[in-house]
């Protein structure tokens, strides 16, 4: 998939790869590597300046912990990231609707 | 990771990408204090795919890209992080500074209102000004732009830099009218012109800063 076609998208992606519970940065792009069957494959390390994006906006927010002797930073929605995904999900139903209207019509015949 | 060869890679690509990180100190700590977490999870991952450890290495490093790619990918976010650091802390040192001048110039106690209160303290419109601008850094770079549109990472620094030079004409022009108003020097003088000396020097620092981290946006 083109890089530019997730322009605008890929916040409502990472929101609802957390929807299920809190999740450290590289599950949270691996989650949204698998549940796109690969089709999303970004390089890894470009993905997480978003997830820093969301957390400045109040979308999501983090807590540090020690695994393993490794510091990993896990992420969960916040409450007014949980009405954000709402609303993607609802623009993105009737945004989905109009461009499958449109681009899934199979061509009409021709008249003569 | 206990791998040498597998460790010495990961170490190398963090240090490549630490050498493109330009922003605040304990930001670019966390980045790759999260990088070198999300990488030593990618290795396990290839690990236990069957990759022997130095080629789970070098896959996971390839998979997050470049180093000169995620340093830029991080560039706009640290970029913003400087900026609103900087604004937070002239407004919450702003008083610090402001209080010594008010203390010196106070207006007579039978002047009162707004035109007093600026013919004591002239520099007041530059002051306002400047939170006014700070105000708009911290509103459109923080959680508000869920709501107002986001500054660019490049109008954000441009604005910090505006806001420092601000601070520094009004501690200027303090300066000056207090030289010119003939009043004796006190100690509360010496504070206040010691405290605006500082900020002006701080000032110089923060634009300075603002050019070198736009100037790096421009490359990225």
């Amino acid at each position: 998939m083109r890089p530019e076609l997730l322009k605008g998208h890929l916040d409502a992606l990472l929101l609802a790869v957390l929807e299920d519970g809190p999740q450290h940065g590289y599950a949270v792009i691996e989650l949204l590597r698998a549940g796109s069957g690969a089709t999303i494959d970004l390089p890894t390390g470009t993905v997480y300046p978003a997830l820093h994006r969301l957390e400045r906006a109040g979308l999501i927010a983090s807590d540090w912990q020690t695994v393993g002797g490794r510091r990993r930073r896990a992420y969960h929605l916040t409450a007014a990231g949980v009405r954000a995904l709402g609303e993607h999900r609802a623009v993105w139903d009737e945004f989905s609707a109009a461009v499958t209207a449109l681009l899934g019509a199979r061509p009409r015949p021709a008249t003569a | 990771m206990s791998d040498p060869p597998a460790a010495a890679l990961v170490e190398a690509y963090l240090d490549e990408v630490a050498a493109g990180l330009y922003g605040p100190r304990q930001q670019r700590k966390r980045i790759l204090s999260e990088l070198r977490d999300g990488l030593g999870e990618a290795i396990s991952d290839r690990h236990v795919d069957g990759l022997p450890p130095d080629r789970a290495a070098s896959a996971a490093v390839a998979s997050f890209g470049s180093a000169e790619q995620v340093a830029s990918a991080f560039s706009g976010e640290l970029a913003t992080g400087y900026a609103r650091r900087a604004v937070i802390g002239y407004v919450a040192t702003g008083p610090l500074v402001g209080i010594w001048w008010l203390l010196l110039l106070l207006p007579h106690p039978w002047h009162t209102g707004l035109v007093a209160f600026i013919t004591a303290i002239p520099a007041l419109p530059i002051v306002a000004l400047g939170i006014a601008t700070a105000a708009g850094v911290v509103a459109t770079t923080g959680r508000l732009i869920r709501w107002l549109p986001e500054a660019a990472p490049r109008h954000a620094l441009a604005a910090t830099a505006g806001v420092a030079a601000l601070a520094a004409a009004g501690d200027l022009f303090m300066i000056a009218f207090y030289v010119q108003s003939g009043v004796h020097a006190e100690a509360t003088a010496v504070v206040a012109v010691s405290a605006s000396l500082l900020r002006i020097g701080c000032g110089v620092h923060v634009i300075r800063r603002c050019h070198r981290l736009s100037r790096m946006l421009a490359r990225c």
